[in-house]
């Protein structure tokens, strides 16, 4: 097992409880996810304040309800499109309102160039999620880059909890803009019957 | 082991990196974690013109020592 996957491994233990006690009390997926959502607009708030290991203790808990809310309508079998569209846009809500918590206290602090990097950062993000949607609805999968939402959720609140924030946000903005590239060259090369893939 | 392969590897390592493909829980993503963390905590805040973080950080401390 490799160092990330036992991390995973370890996770799931306490979650496993929270989805167990969520479907015996029949909690609709949906509900958990807006619950999800607003949580993080508690984040975001927290975050605006500068602080950050209140922001990333909400961000936990915000993001337990996200992982399970899946997991929650699989086992209650209440699997259905609007979930997963539901899902999504209220993804792009807690991100972004994520990054709005920053972009104000870095204007507060009048640094312009981290509120850029943080818009830029936001751009960015939104950009990875929607390449990926657009170019699935012409091709399969369009699966590649490396900074999807987990990484860049438990990038967020290693930033928060250890006071490297802007570290993160270099990190996440770089690595979305290679994402954003990445997804965008796959797209073009599928569609054009070129494979693009790992060299080894 | 030819020297053109040799050669060739850095830039193929750089090729996979930039064109991620690998999925989670891979050895090749546990060295991209181990890279990204090493830099959110090794870097000095003032490297980076860090608005909120306070101390040197690893490398500053590091340095201080050195000095």
């Amino acid at each position: 097992m490799t160092f990330t996957g036992a991390i995973g491994a370890l996770c799931m233990f306490p979650l496993s409880a929270l989805i167990s006690v969520s479907v015996a009390l029949r909690v609709h997926p949906n509900v958990l996810t807006f619950v999800g959502v607003l949580i993080n607009v508690l984040a975001a708030l927290a975050l605006a304040l500068g602080r950050f290991a209140l922001a990333g203790t909400i961000m936990i808990v915000a993001n337990v309800f996200d992982f399970i809310d899946g997991k929650v309508a699989e086992q209650l079998e209440l699997r259905s499109a609007f979930g997963g569209f539901w899902d999504s846009v209220m993804d792009r809500f807690s991100d972004i309102s994520l990054f709005i918590g920053l972009i104000y206290l870095y204007a507060q602090l009048g640094r312009t160039d981290y509120v850029m990097i943080t818009a830029l950062t936001m751009m960015f993000s939104v950009l990875t999620s929607y390449t990926r949607a657009r170019a699935e609805s012409v091709i399969v999968k369009c699966k590649v880059g490396f900074m999807e939402r987990p990484e860049r959720i438990v990038l967020f609140m290693i930033g928060a909890f250890t006071n490297r924030m802007a570290a993160v946000l270099w990190v996440i903005c770089v690595l979305s803009i290679l994402t954003v590239a990445d997804r965008i060259i796959y797209t073009w090369r599928e569609l054009n019957h070129d494979p693009i893939g790992t060299i080894t | 082991m030819k020297m053109s392969r040799l050669l060739t590897w850095p830039l193929i390592i750089l090729w996979n990196a930039l064109f991620w493909t690998y999925d989670r829980a891979t050895w090749q993503y546990d060295l991209m974690v181990i890279a990204i963390l090493a830099f959110v905590w090794l870097t000095p805040p003032t490297w980076l013109g860090d608005p909120t973080a306070s101390g040197p950080g690893l490398v500053g401390w590091l340095l201080t020592l050195i000095n």
